[in-house]
């Protein structure tokens, strides 16, 4: 009986801190108005996260903590402000406002960017994101005990599997928006990860192999996980790499796997079609809007309402997000948009702005963005290719948005010989400029797959996004070998 | 700029609670800072931002296990519940068999010039003006452009208490500036950017950054594709930093003594020519990455690192050096309250050579001048494919015309048994890195 009442009194606790906080949030905000905003934004961001690393076989670290705080934006003077406090006190909030009205008073004599936001039909709602098993409700022993199953399913590979590492991690984020149109939103989101990562040996030759999960879930992703299959393919990778021969350089007609084809769309195309870096000139498609940027075969999509690791009901400024086609067979025809975005390129706001937490503004991200699929088995993307590389599992990538210059560097990759893949390669890179590339696009798969649980860095912020993509073939792209 | 914020109370109060616990090991840190930034995109200045946090962490250590906490409240119960997680942890936590424990107290003389007034007492209005002059001086080269860029301000405040009797507190100022601005004519586009960062606004040249972004874009006009081959390719300051940063993360730390970098079996073994060495230097006066002591309390010292192409010592915090059986050398980088001390370099300074850029390219009848480009390598395997983000081809002595869609790819160690010639002339950075121009003799390039 007695946890049961301190459960209930842990409730009540939660419940009134949460009222408390809302009524200073709008209370803030009608402060912001009485000020001189023309706009006021404030939004209380809270995530409690929960970890364990394993090494070798040994859970010799856990950890746990809570990031919480406050952002307020405003518009004054037709600029903008923004300022960020932990303090949750009456006096924080008043400091934050005071900091975010005064910074948007200084820069009004200096030029540049006006402040305009398109106003949207204000929402009241609450969205606690559904798991099936709450990760809280599993002791720290019991995830101990699965993630050390899953380092030792990698260790027992291969004896040329020298170091595994295993972590595990649960976060819980909770985004409360009000603004001066009327919004008051909350949202409640958890995410659960696990990671493998091996490092195999072989004499000085040493390799690396991942595999991870991760998405809008709780504690069942990692129950589902079976150490033989998960960890496995880490290891697998790894020690296959050790007798992997370097790429060849130069350029070559490529095929990508489903989260190359994911990291592709997102580096290539996607931060390009980012309202924000459109309407600052900094894309290289920012005067493209209804022109042909890539091939027939090409459609491209962002859709945070998929149940994906970007997923999301609402944006941070408040709007219901919506699914966003924005390249339909090969014709730019959206870009994504803030309130901001909106307003400036006359284009309905459909929640594409977040914010990594209360310590910055919301800036426009993709989501769960994804290649279409098309009719081609993976045997048909290949078919007729002389010579070329296939990649797979993706690493990481970046691109220059204002040149459109993109790089993609993969996990692993094969060369491609009179249409079959024959040797294995490691530590595959390519580069590509974005309107040829997409334009050099000649297969597409019908074997989509989204598998891709990130974060995405732009503006010193990372935010949770997802790609997916089917195999896809692009001709004449730049290999970046070491033979 | 600074809010009054009390660090020692909360850290004594959670050092309190540890103490009642029984547990091997503990540190507890709290940290508060505070920024100013003033953002610029598309036609100039767009939104300011000033950002209070703190925080405070704790580390417990229990039979080799370790439990780590943050949070960022200072309130009282959220300290305690804190230092509670962390126990619990470090309680359920196995026993990790490298750990040996946490270093004591140690004396150091105090590194000076850490500390700007004139950036603690900055308000965005002023900080607007630079950016301004910044912005200006870029048109003042060439009209037309679209920005993206800012300029960040920030002071920042920490205490340190650990159960060996460790206790000291810093106090820092840094002021950064980043500008970028992109030309169009037609399809072609001419985009670069430009940076600085220091401790004091006295040290930052806000026309020099947008006059060299500007002129900088303005030269990447007509880019053009080139073949792939093996050509020797000269690494401008602007770019080197990131060859010699990837050589020190892999000769850093836990890491490199678990035999998990490329140069984890480099040490006392020559990588480079004799021409070639590189100091580390924690102490520089007034210098970004300079402190009184590291991140577990060690003095920071002046170590070098790599002389005439031999490696002379790996990088440690307290850790890797009871793994080495080594003393620490000084080296233990904390990130803030998140708990996490790993090690790694501070201001790193490159021998200068005896040769100069402008010989290096009149000295290179086919190569590559690479002006930007990440050399990031495989960590563990040392291979790198890496694209040059920006770059010229240089025949016959010259310059001739930018490069796009070019990569360059090999092995780490590979580059630096190649490196042909370093300058003499280079770029100091925060006061206290200074990368040369290295020039590498057969690179393998892919492109058309």
């Amino acid at each position: 009986m007695i946890p049961s009442y301190r459960f209930i009194f842990i409730v009540a606790d939660i419940l009134s801190w949460r009222a408390e906080m809302k009524d200073l949030l709008e209370s803030c905000v009608k402060k912001g108005l009485g000020s001189g905003a023309s706009f006021c934004e404030v939004r209380l961001f809270e995530e409690r996260s929960n970890n364990i690393s394993v090494e070798n076989g040994v859970a010799e670290t856990l950890g746990s903590g809570i990031v919480r705080g406050v952002g307020v934006r405003v518009i004054v003077a037709d600029r903008w402000g923004f300022a960020s406090t932990n303090v949750l006190t009456q006096k924080g909030f008043d400091v934050a406002l005071a900091d975010a009205i005064g910074g948007s008073r200084s820069i009004r004599e200096h030029g540049g960017e006006e402040a305009r936001v398109s106003e949207v039909k204000p929402v009241t709602d609450t969205v606690i994101h559904d798991v099936k098993v709450n990760p809280e409700d599993v002791s720290p022993e019991v995830k101990i005990k699965k993630v050390l199953e899953i380092d030792r399913a990698a260790k027992a590979y291969s004896d040329r599997v020298k170091d595994t590492f295993v972590t595990y991690r649960d976060v819980l984020t909770k985004v409360i928006v009000c603004n001066s149109f009327g919004a008051s939103i909350e949202e409640v989101t958890p995410r659960t990860y696990a990671y493998c990562t091996v490092i195999s040996r072989e004499g000085d030759n040493k390799q690396i192999g991942f595999e991870f999960v991760g998405n809008v879930a709780g504690y069942e992703i990692i129950d589902g996980i079976e150490p033989d299959k998960f960890s496995v393919k880490a290891a697998e990778r790894a020690v296959k790499l050790l007798s992997a021969r370097p790429p060849p350089r130069g350029t070559y007609p490529i095929v990508v796997d489903q989260r190359v084809g994911g990291l592709f769309v997102h580096e290539a195309f996607g931060h390009n079609s980012e309202g924000d870096l459109v309407l600052g000139g900094q894309s290289i498609i920012s005067d493209k809007m209804g022109e042909k940027v890539a091939s027939d075969l090409i459609t491209i999509i962002d859709d945070p309402t998929m149940p994906k690791h970007g997923h999301f009901v609402y944006d941070h400024e408040g709007t219901r997000a919506k699914p966003h086609q924005i390249v339909k067979d090969g014709m730019l025809v959206a870009f994504l948009h803030s309130l901001e975005s909106a307003a400036k390129l006359g284009a309905k706001p459909e929640g594409s702005a977040r914010a990594q937490s209360h310590h910055n503004p919301p800036i426009i991200r993709m989501s769960n963005t994804y290649f279409a699929p098309g009719d081609m088995s993976f045997e048909e993307t290949l078919e007729g290719i002389e010579l070329g590389v296939y990649l797979a599992g993706s690493q990481y990538g970046y691109v220059e948005t204002q040149k459109g210059q993109f790089t993609a560097k993969a996990e692993e990759g094969w060369l491609i010989e009179k249409g079959e893949l024959t040797e294995h390669l490691r530590d595959v890179a390519v580069n590509g400029l974005t309107l040829e590339a997409l334009k050099n696009v000649t297969a597409v798969g019908n074997d989509f797959k989204m598998d891709f649980p990130g974060m995405c860095g732009k503006g010193n912020q990372g935010m949770y996004v997802d790609a997916g993509s089917p195999h896809v073939r692009i001709e004449n792209i730049v290999v970046g070998g070491r033979r | 700029m600074e809010r009054e914020v009390d660090l020692v109370t909360p850290v004594e109060r959670a050092i309190g609670l540890l103490s009642k616990v029984d547990l091997d090991f503990f540190d507890v840190t709290a940290t508060y800072s505070r920024s100013l930034s003033i953002g610029v995109l598309g036609k100039g200045i767009k939104e300011t931002s000033s950002l209070d946090d703190l925080g405070i962490g704790v580390r417990a250590h229990k039979n080799r296990g370790r439990g780590i906490a943050f949070s960022q409240s200072l309130d009282p119960a959220d300290v305690e519940t804190t230092a509670r997680k962390a126990v619990a942890f470090a309680r359920m936590a196995q026993p990790d068999p490298y750990f040996k424990g946490i270093p004591g107290p140690s004396k150091a003389s105090e590194v000076m010039g850490l500390f700007d007034d004139e950036i603690r007492s900055l308000d965005l209005e002023r900080a607007a003006k630079f950016v301004k002059a910044m912005i200006d001086a870029t048109e003042g080269v060439r009209v037309g452009a679209k920005f993206w860029g800012s300029m960040n301000t920030g002071y920042w405040r920490s205490y340190l208490m650990t159960s060996t009797g460790v206790s000291f507190g810093e106090e820092k100022t840094h002021i950064g500036a980043y500008l970028s601005p992109t030309y169009r004519e037609g399809d072609d586009v001419g985009s670069s950017y430009e940076y600085d960062y220091a401790i004091s606004l006295g040290e930052m040249d806000f026309h020099k950054i947008g006059k060299r972004a500007a002129e900088k874009a303005v030269g990447q006009f007509g880019s053009r594709k080139v073949e792939s081959g093996i050509l020797p390719i000269i690494i401008s300051p602007d770019s080197s930093g990131s060859l010699c940063s990837g050589l020190l993360d892999a000769i850093s730390g836990e890491s490199a003594v678990k035999g998990r970098t490329f140069a984890s079996n480099s040490l006392g073994k020559h990588i480079a020519p004799g021409i070639f060495g590189i100091v580390d230097d924690g102490t520089i006066r007034g210098a970004v990455e300079s402190s009184t002591y590291d991140g577990e309390g060690i003095p920071r010292r002046t170590t070098e690192v790599v002389s005439e192409g031999r490696i002379l010592t790996f990088l440690h915090n307290s850790y890797s050096a009871g793994i080495a059986g080594v003393e620490t050398t000084g080296h233990a980088q904390r990130g803030g309250y998140g708990g996490y001390v790993g090690a790694g370099p501070t201001n790193i300074r490159v021998k200068p050579g005896d040769s100069s850029l402008d010989e290096m390219v009149s000295e290179t009848k086919r190569g590559i001048l690479v002006e930007q480009a990440g050399f990031f390598s495989n960590m563990v395997s040392g291979e790198f494919s890496s694209t040059i983000d920006e770059g010229f081809l240089i025949e016959g002595g010259e310059r001739k015309h930018p490069v796009k869609n070019l990569m360059v790819g090999g092995y780490m160690l590979d580059l630096y048994r190649n490196i042909e010639a370093v300058s003499k002339e280079g770029r100091e950075l925060g006061k206290g890195h200074f990368f040369p121009a290295i020039k590498i003799g057969g690179a393998k390039l892919a492109g058309k």
